[in-house]
């Protein structure tokens, strides 16, 4: 059917007659016999011929493609479409796996996955962690991969290739099959084969004299330069590979080769550098006038209470006017204390989130890392309301200031949400409502 | 190949279409304006009825109706377009004993062009509940400014004169393959292919271009503040949907009356099928691509389209009813080759791909989107059950004019089709490329 030719590889042994009658230097034997046609209807007629004599290791060869021949030879349909789908729902479950693994397996970290190997469940634009759309191109990419893949490796192994050689390449005769003419050739390993009558069976159907194809009985052994050179280029091929093993093993005073500069060295202007696109010659550019800095507008406002958490300069008790205590505002302070604050903090406040699980493990240069104050601390319970704020607007020791990313509103929807976990982890049972109290001491 | 073309006795398998259904297209005619009467009527009734004293509201329903049939109409005629000029510029030989049918269809564009001419009603009299852009006041009072920047592009002048471009390029084209190719049925003049090729290449561009922008004009600027940039190819690959279904339809009902039954073989089917397969993931991919950009960035001016579709019972049940019945289920249902090959089977997934190219166009036209824009204000302003009444129970109701509003327009485009199939050969019978069409086998 095809110009790839079935491989004609194993050795055959001499029984079926033939021997070298060449002038080759080397024994060679009978690999099969071949048959040319120069239409690919006798072609037709001789395949359905053959198939029906029963044989089972033979093949035809063609210029071009013709359809209907697999259905002359009796080819059953190929089982490959089913092994592509296999292919590409390994790669859409690998999808999967990948993106729920990264994101999503701090769920599991305590229970099979060692630190250094599980994900790390970033939120980002206040996404859920296992955010379905972000993850659809994924698995739609390793499931179109592996499909693909499989599809091109599948085809080259269903088809034994490559092959290198084929006892038809050295048939004058058989060079016609690029061009015009039409073949077809019983191998000799086929149960069936016999010399004489197989060669009788083919010159009965109307395409000339059947032509013996010859294989060398045994093949010769690669010249042993060829052998030296492939053991040479193995171990130098291993080079590269050990030295990436010493770089990641070994400690150096040198800093690291940097292959790839501009990732870690980026052509930037840096603090106090020069800069001659400037008049003034300075990279590092003062106020426009009539600017005001962040910050500088609170001097402005009245309500000091509410932008600073100040009263009568101290900090405030209570919560300030504008600001009302209801369960969409502590919805809202959860919803921010688990976007900006559970990476450390965690999301029960304790001071055990993500980044600290990460810190506290060990890691050469993180010796040092102090974890993050719980807030269920005596101390973070007896600060006012104000200075809570004002940690969160300012920062504190470590903990950046995030007055820059959060609105005062949510800050102090924050301040609320700190507050009534700090209730939940020292709750009394006076605490808990008439009616489901009763419940509780039943218990 | 010689041996494998059937011997077709054309002028037997292609008798006229007008013999054995002498008056279908009459019927179909008449079903057609009595479905467009019905839904006047069911857009009317709640003015009659007394539940809405404004008269605007029923006539903004039919209207809002009439864009939802049209675009549905157009996308036919607009697909089959493609269709035929893709076939050109690829020479393709395999599909020509189909293209008639397409080229008939694309031939009612200029019939199309006046079905659209009702569409300058609402614009003409700036029909706010249609189209926001038209109203002289919803301009003025539009608190974000948006619609004022956008006037001079969505204006009426303008809309009308683009929608007169669009649809003079492709009533041209339309008119152009159809006559070209029954020309060829008399003379047999094959410069008349080379012709159609020469055309297709700018053909295509211009219809790129043209369709992109109808989409965003007829479609997108029902929602004037929504932009998204992948809307056109959206609207496109429903096109290429739908008119792959209704040529699946056109052959079997053809087959089923007798007409092409040897011409037209499983592997037609085959080919038809796979690119209506390949088109319902293209649709797909781009639905996607067009929700994960919005869903990702979460910005308000774009994530409201979608909210207006998911944040009510009704529209979310048509989202999801998109997502499994026109993706999911045809995807699971039509990947397999026995699928495509089964004339039954097949004509079954098409005709469940009209349906859902419906439930599209219901989608992407019915939901009140505006309605949900003055829900959210009033919300804002804490009177959310006074706003949320009329939007909460918007949907299901748009289907009463929907539905018999589609019918009656297709209903019309059809009669136009049967009628001018009976005028002329079912097959482009001379056609250089018929006999490789007739003896074409997928494998």
């Amino acid at each position: 059917m095809s110009i790839a030719a079935s491989p004609f590889s194993k050795p055959y042994d001499d029984s079926h007659g033939g021997s070298a009658s060449r002038s080759h230097a080397r024994a060679t034997a009978l690999a099969g016999l071949m048959v040319e046609f120069d239409n690919p209807d006798a072609l037709h007629d001789a395949a359905k011929a053959v198939r029906n004599a029963g044989y089972t290791k033979w093949d035809v060869h063609t210029p071009f493609p013709v359809h209907g021949l697999e259905k002359s030879m009796g080819i059953r349909p190929t089982i490959l479409p089913s092994i592509i789908l296999i292919g590409g729902l390994t790669g859409c479950l690998t999808g999967l796996f990948l993106t729920h693994y990264t994101n999503g397996i701090e769920l599991l970290r305590n229970a099979i996955v060692p630190t250094n190997l599980s994900g790390y469940p970033y939120p980002i634009s206040g996404k859920p962690t296992f955010s379905t759309p972000a993850y659809i191109p994924v698995v739609f990419e390793l499931t179109v991969l592996f499909s693909a893949l499989t599809a091109v490796f599948g085809m080259l192994a269903m088809n034994g290739l490559p092959t290198f050689w084929n006892p038809l390449l050295r048939q004058p005769r058989f060079r016609a099959v690029t061009n015009d003419r039409f073949f077809l050739v019983v191998e000799a390993r086929d149960p069936k084969f016999d010399a004489n009558s197989t060669a009788t069976m083919l010159r009965g159907l109307g395409g000339g004299e059947p032509e013996r194809v010859e294989a060398p009985v045994e093949s010769a052994e690669p010249p042993r330069w060829l052998i030296s050179a492939g053991i040479l280029a193995t171990c130098f091929a291993l080079i590269p590979l050990v030295v990436i093993a010493k770089a990641r093993n070994a400690k150096m005073r040198e800093p690291r080769i940097h292959i790839v500069q501009d990732m870690d060295n980026q052509e930037r202007y840096k603090g106090q550098m020069p800069n001659p696109a400037f008049a003034d010659g300075r990279a590092m550019r003062p106020e426009v006038d009539g600017t005001v800095a962040r910050g500088d507008i609170r001097d402005t406002r009245a309500d000091v209470h509410f932008t600073e958490g100040l009263v009568d300069g101290d900090w405030a008790a209570n919560f300030p006017a504008k600001i009302t205590i209801n369960a969409d505002l502590l919805e809202r302070g959860q919803n921010r204390f688990n976007i900006y604050c559970s990476a450390c903090h965690g999301l029960d406040g304790r001071g055990n989130g993500p980044v600290n699980a990460r810190n506290m493990d060990g890691r050469p240069g993180w010796e040092t890392w102090v974890q993050p104050t719980s807030m269920h601390d005596q101390s973070v319970r007896d600060r006012a309301h104000g200075h809570i704020f004002n940690t969160i607007t300012n920062g504190i020791r470590t903990m950046p200031p995030y007055g820059a990313s959060l609105a005062i509103e949510d800050r102090w929807a924050i301040v609320a949400y700190v507050r009534a976990l700090q209730q939940s982890s020292a709750a009394s049972l006076s605490d808990v409502p008439e009616n489901i109290r009763k419940e509780l001491e039943a218990r | 190949m010689a041996h494998a073309a059937p011997a077709i006795d054309i002028s037997r398998e292609n008798r006229r279409f007008d013999d054995i259904a002498p008056g279908l297209a009459g019927r179909v005619w008449t079903l057609g304006v009595g479905a467009f009467v019905v839904a006047l009527l069911m857009a009317l009734i709640p003015t009659f009825t007394g539940k809405q004293t404004d008269f605007s509201a029923g006539a903004s329903a039919f209207f809002r109706s009439y864009v939802l049939a049209f675009a549905y109409a157009c996308s036919l005629g607009l697909g089959a377009l493609f269709f035929t000029m893709i076939q050109h510029l690829t020479r393709a030989g395999w599909s020509v004993v189909v293209r008639r049918f397409a080229e008939t269809i694309a031939g009612q564009l200029p019939l199309l062009a006046l079905l659209g001419l009702p569409l300058l009603i609402p614009i003409i009299l700036g029909m706010e509940g249609v189209y926001e852009w038209s109203s002289a006041a919803a301009v003025k009072n539009d608190a974000s400014g948006l619609l004022q920047k956008k006037a001079p592009y969505l204006n009426a002048t303008f809309f009308i004169g683009r929608m007169v471009f669009y649809f003079a390029v492709w009533g041209w084209l339309g008119s152009f393959y159809l006559n070209k190719s029954v020309e060829q049925d008399l003379t047999g003049d094959h410069e008349l292919s080379v012709k159609m090729g020469g055309v297709a290449g700018p053909g295509v561009l211009l219809y790129a271009l043209t369709v992109t922008f109808f989409a965003v004009d007829l479609l997108m600027s029902l929602t004037p503040h929504w932009y998204s940039t992948i809307f056109g190819v959206y609207y496109f690959a429903g096109c290429m949907v739908s008119t792959h279904a209704t040529l699946i339809v056109m052959m079997v009902l053809l087959q089923r009356s007798g007409r092409l039954t040897n011409v037209l073989t499983q592997e037609h089917y085959q080919d038809v099928g796979k690119f209506m397969f390949a088109f319902t993931v293209f649709w797909a991919y781009i639905g996607f691509s067009q929700y994960m950009l919005i869903w990702y960035a979460n910005l308000p001016e774009e994530t409201y389209w979608y909210a207006a579709r998911q944040s009510t019972p009704y529209w979310l049940v048509v989202s999801l009813t998109l997502l499994f019945g026109h993706f999911v289920l045809p995807f699971l249902a039509l990947i397999s080759k026995h699928a495509k090959r089964s004339p039954n089977f097949i004509f079954l997934g098409a005709c469940w791909m009209l349906l859902m190219h419906f439930v599209d166009m219901h989608y992407v036209v019915s939901p009140d989107t505006h309605g949900y824009q003055q829900y959210l204000l009033a919300k804002d302003a804490g009177k959310a059950a006074a706003g949320a009444g009329s939007y909460m129970a918007h949907g299901a109701t748009a289907l009463l004019t929907d539905i018999p509003m589609t019918i009656g327009m297709l209903a019309v485009l059809a009669s136009a089709v049967i009628r001018e199939l009976g005028r002329n050969s079912l097959i482009p019978e001379r056609d250089p490329r018929l006999s490789e069409s007739l003896a074409f086998e997928n494998i």
